[in-house]
């Protein structure tokens, strides 16, 4: 069985990327499981898909904690670790990044025992749906090739089936994109891993409790603002102080509230929690609000 | 009677507090929640909030709430029976059982445009002809958001949702006007209604203002631009708030005694297409080809109502 984990954003096609993925095994006479995991949070959020591949009917169920497979959509997750892209990798795992930065300086950052493999598929996005938000077929492509044993064809029958099922248009546009995906990478040879067996956890039995102690009653006003929400970000904002005139538009129309107001009405943005939506940016009247692509791995 | 002057006239006038963190789960670009962090900006701390199933149920996670005040989850149909509730053990607690006057708290209703049009108006009815004693805040993202964006009564004609898709038989999509609720709402002559925009920060603040030296009911809807479920750039959102008052399309007025005032006029009414145009849920309309007869209609509706203020 291959196992495959896929990261990225609420929002990039992460979710159809693995489904996708799971579609043209499928088509390749394989057996196949996709499904998304995400919390209650929204676009924007971390989020994590998994495919299942076999030859043999799927039965394992759950999320894949020693995958195969890694495909990171979003660089920015790798040094974030509530997202934790590289969880379970060892040096039977293949890892893949959707960066613009070259192997070795990826390899030098991240100190992987696994294989490590890239491709700049935002730029190729770019080129192909003149935009590079949306990664579902590009991501989908890169896993196909990687774990071999998929065929163009079946890709591209998948492609278009699950875009056609979504109503997503520019079918052509993402089959070219696929194509060049697929001649650009080769697969990658996977090392045996040693299948675990698997023992049936205890049961836990869960006693009565008094309805103060059961009942979810926060006590604690506000304390939302330890949950950091700055990883969402795929661009940060930046003022430009110099010539920042304090008309406080920005920070009437950040929804987050994370634009705070210092001394003499200087505003001042809170990375910790700016989701990156860039409304700031569109909204200044003389556009003194910078964007600026966020750095994945930190050097 | 003339419109009840506002205290705000400059951006520097808004309330300094905060009264909701940043940290929420909700989407990046969410209109309606600047929406309520401005109103809450002037309401303050004492809120009890009681929230019915929707969008903003995110915004209280446990065990962490971004809120300084308080908060009830309720069903989709009883926020209000909730703040009926509320309000009446606060009102016996205050007259017998010597609640202090300071402890004393503003309930607030705060739900979606599906729970206020659909299945919590009829709640909503009964308690306006009770004229219970609260704060209404409806964030309209016309359609059931947290669900995936399914048809609300909200839903304006010629919108694609996920329960009423641009098909051959259903070309327009949504198939029907949005429910008017301000009207409804207003046939019970509560103490006041008022539609604002989170792209109109002093018009809300000021609204927000007024309401709580009021008491009775006090309804607000808050026009939500969802960049999710409308599909457009999260950044673009004040954009496309701007242009649903600019193109007439989403009115801002207040109805207080009688009588319905616009708060913020378009100066010159902008086609509707320009604000239909930026939104992949009224993309159907112009690819591929453009339903001229579609978008005629949604002008007429437009042109139909303002003919009776201008
Ligand atoms: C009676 C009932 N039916 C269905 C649901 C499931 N549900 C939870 S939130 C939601 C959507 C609510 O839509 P709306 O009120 O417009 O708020 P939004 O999600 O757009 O914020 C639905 C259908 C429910 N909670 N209760
Ligand atoms: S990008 Fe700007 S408006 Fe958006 S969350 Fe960050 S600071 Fe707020
Ligand atoms: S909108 Fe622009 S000019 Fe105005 S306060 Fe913000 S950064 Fe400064
Ligand atoms: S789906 Fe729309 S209304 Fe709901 S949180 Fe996201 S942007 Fe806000």
């Amino acid at each position: 069985m291959y196992r495959i984990r896929l990261h990225g954003r609420g929002g990039q096609g992460i979710k159809t990327a693995s489904q996708i993925l799971g579609t043209a095994a499928f088509y390749s006479g394989y057996q196949a499981q996709d499904f998304p995991l995400y919390g209650a949070e929204r676009r924007g959020a971390p989020i994590v898909a998994f495919t299942r591949i076999s030859e043999k009917p799927v039965l394992e169920r759950g999320p894949i904690s020693s995958p195969d497979i890694i495909l990171v959509g979003d660089e920015t997750l790798l040094d974030d670790p509530q997202a934790a892209p590289l969880c379970g990798a060892d040096e039977s795992t293949a890892v893949f990044i959707n960066s613009t930065l070259e192997t070795s300086v990826l390899q030098q950052q991240l100190h992987l025992s696994s294989s490590l493999l890239k491709l700049n598929l935002t730029e190729l996005c770019i080129q192909h749906l003149n935009k590079g938000t949306v990664l579902s077929t590009a991501l989908a492509a890169a896993g196909a090739r990687l774990v071999g044993m998929i065929t163009l064809e079946a890709l591209l029958k998948a492609v278009d089936a699950e875009l056609s099922q979504q109503g997503i248009g520019s079918i052509q546009e993402n089959l070219n994109l696929t194509k060049e995906i697929f001649q650009n990478l080769f697969p990658v040879v996977l090392k045996p891993r040693k299948e675990k067996t698997i023992s049936p956890s205890e049961i836990i039995l869960m006693e009565q409790a008094n309805i103060e102690e059961a009942a979810p009653i926060i006590l604690s006003p506000g304390n939302m603002i330890l949950r950091k929400t700055g990883n969402w970000r795929v661009q940060r904002p930046e003022i430009d102080y110099e010539h920042c005139n304090h008309c406080l538009i920005c920070y009437a129309r950040c929804p987050d509230g994370a634009i705070s107001l210092g001394p003499d009405d200087k505003p001042e943005i809170d990375y910790d929690h700016c989701k990156g939506c860039l409304i700031c940016a569109q909204e200044c009247p003389g556009h003194f609000i910078n964007t600026v692509r966020e750095a994945g791995v930190e050097s | 009677m003339t419109a009840l002057a506002g205290k705000y006239k400059k951006l520097k006038d808004l309330h300094p507090e905060e009264a909701i963190t940043p940290g929420t789960g909700l989407c990046a670009g969410c209109g309606g929640l600047d929406g309520l962090r401005l109103a809450l900006k002037e309401l303050g701390e004492n809120v009890l909030i009681c929230n019915a199933a929707g969008c903003f149920t995110l915004l209280s996670v446990y065990p962490f709430t971004p809120l300084k005040g308080s908060w009830l989850y309720t069903t989709m149909g009883a926020p209000v029976p909730a703040a009926q509730g509320v309000r009446d053990a606060l009102d016996i607690r205050l007259q017998h059982r010597e609640l202090p006057d300071k402890e004393d708290l503003l309930v607030m209703t705060v739900a979606g445009d599906g729970s206020s049009n659909d299945i919590g108006l009829g709640a909503t009815s009964a308690a306006l002809h009770r004229n219970l004693d609260f704060i209404y805040f409806c964030y309209d993202n016309e359609a059931y958001g947290n669900t995936g964006f399914q048809l609300s009564a909200a839903s304006p004609y010629g919108s694609a949702t996920q329960t009423a898709p641009n098909t051959e038989f259903h070309p327009a999509g949504t198939e029907f006007f949005k429910k008017d609720l301000f009207e409804i709402w207003k046939a019970q002559k509560p103490t006041y209604i008022a539609t604002v925009s989170p792209r109109e920060p002093i018009d809300l603040s000021n609204k927000f203002a007024k309401a709580k030296t009021m008491s009775g009911s006090r309804m607000f809807i808050c026009m939500s631009p969802c960049p999710t479920g409308w599909g457009f750039d999260p950044k673009e959102s004040d954009l496309i708030a701007k242009l649903a008052v600019d193109t007439g399309m989403f009115p801002i007025k207040e109805y207080f005694e009688g009588q319905v005032t616009h708060t913020k006029r378009p100066q010159r009414r902008l086609p509707v297409e320009k604000f239909l145009q930026r939104q992949k849920r009224f993309r159907h309309l112009f690819e591929p080809e453009c339903r001229h007869d579609i978008i005629e209609n949604i002008q007429s509706h437009v042109d139909e109502y303002w003919s009776h203020y201008e």
